[in-house]
């Protein structure tokens, strides 16, 4: 059981937050590129869309896993003394979350403003 | 031809330095031939050597910045003036003499033997030509440790970070047929340190003098966890 918890899980979830980010950055370059929207309307039109809403909207909690297990592999790396790495996961920990909750709220007013 | 050696007596010196020496080349001459000349101007200068052919795996350097096996390594390879340096990261005992303790704690965690849970058969155990393949390019290894001593994740955690030598020891026996402690051998990989270090940067592969892959097997070991994991 204890298989399932620091090492593999965190292992899987950078690869596949890495995999969704790939894709979601590749298209966003490429639609941005080819087919980039000309006006403010046409943005709100493309932004609205459910699967491109539902799509960036997953961005920010995959994006937050993604960094929250690379920054973990960086302190775990260099930072040795135990509570000056404790205090920086939690500094972390806490802009990321904050972050979240930030852009869930930007989200909401954004989408509840039309 | 121009070598410089790396000089350290923990008792006498404060801190190490590089001392050159001049030595006569000849057709054919390894790394190790040179070292060989070095003491025979010098005797008090130290390093570990035995079979001269590659087998032994006890004289890893550091020369111009890369891990080699002294004795396989053609000084014609190296650009001259050769800097021959102690394994990076190990403690130093004298000069080119380094500390591996912690290398072969490793490789002891990853309990290296088989385990048979199965009363023992009266002869040795079958195993079918195609079975006895998945151990080629792993067994092979003679634990020198150019690879661990080239890791950074090693350089980090080297109490908590098993190293590529001891994982590629590790998926040998993961991967053999007549072994049956997969679950155990697994269960003991887990948590943050002893697998998970390894962030694939495969300096590991780079500087293997067999030509072994540790990463491929850390990466087998990976998936293996992931198939009876979920
Ligand atoms: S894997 Fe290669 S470099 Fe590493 S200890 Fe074995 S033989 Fe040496
Ligand atoms: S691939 Fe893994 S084991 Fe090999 S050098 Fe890189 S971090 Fe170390
Ligand atoms: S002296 Fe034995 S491997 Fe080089």
């Amino acid at each position: 059981m204890s298989r399932q918890a620091s090492g593999l899980m965190a292992w899987l979830m950078q690869r596949a937050t890495a995999v969704y980010l790939a894709f979601a950055t590749s298209y966003l370059v490429v639609h941005f590129f080819f087919n980039a929207p000309a006006s403010h309307a046409d943005l709100v039109a493309w932004v609205t869309r459910p699967a491109v809403a539902v799509g960036l909207i997953l961005c920010v909690p995959v994006l937050l896993a993604h960094a929250w297990v690379g920054v973990r592999d960086v302190l775990i790396d260099y930072v040795h003394v135990l509570g000056l790495r404790v205090g920086l996961m939690l500094v972390f920990g806490f802009v990321f979350l904050a972050s979240g909750l930030w852009s869930l709220k930007a989200i909401i007013t954004a989408g509840l403003g039309g | 031809m121009k070598i410089s050696v790396y000089r350290f007596n923990p008792d006498t010196d404060t801190k190490p330095r590089m001392q050159d020496y001049e030595v006569k080349t000849f057709q054919g001459m390894m790394l190790r031939d040179a070292l060989l000349e070095v003491k025979k101007q010098d005797e008090s200068f130290s390093f570990r050597h035995s079979c001269g052919e590659g087998v032994c795996g006890s004289d890893a350097v550091n020369a111009n910045g890369r891990n080699v096996l002294s004795c396989v390594t053609p000084i014609t390879e190296l650009k001259s003036p050769i800097l021959v340096r102690p394994l990076p990261g190990r403690p130093v005992i004298r000069d080119l003499v380094v500390d591996m303790t912690q290398f072969y704690e490793q490789y002891r965690a990853v309990k290296p033997y088989l385990v048979r849970k199965d009363p023992l058969p009266e002869q040795e155990i079958l195993q079918s030509p195609a079975d006895r393949d998945k151990l080629d390019g792993l067994y092979e290894c003679i634990l020198c440790g150019c690879c661990s001593t080239a890791c950074p994740s090693f350089w980090w955690n080297p109490d908590k970070f098993h190293g590529p030598a001891a994982l590629l020891q590790s998926w040998r026996f993961l991967a053999d047929t007549r072994d049956q402690a997969t679950e155990e051998r697994l269960d003991a990989l887990e948590g943050p340190y002893k697998l998970f270090r390894c962030h694939s940067i495969m300096n590991c592969v780079e500087v293997c003098p067999k030509g072994l892959n540790p990463t491929r097997a850390i990466g087998h070991i990976k998936e293996l966890m992931l198939d009876k994991g979920l």
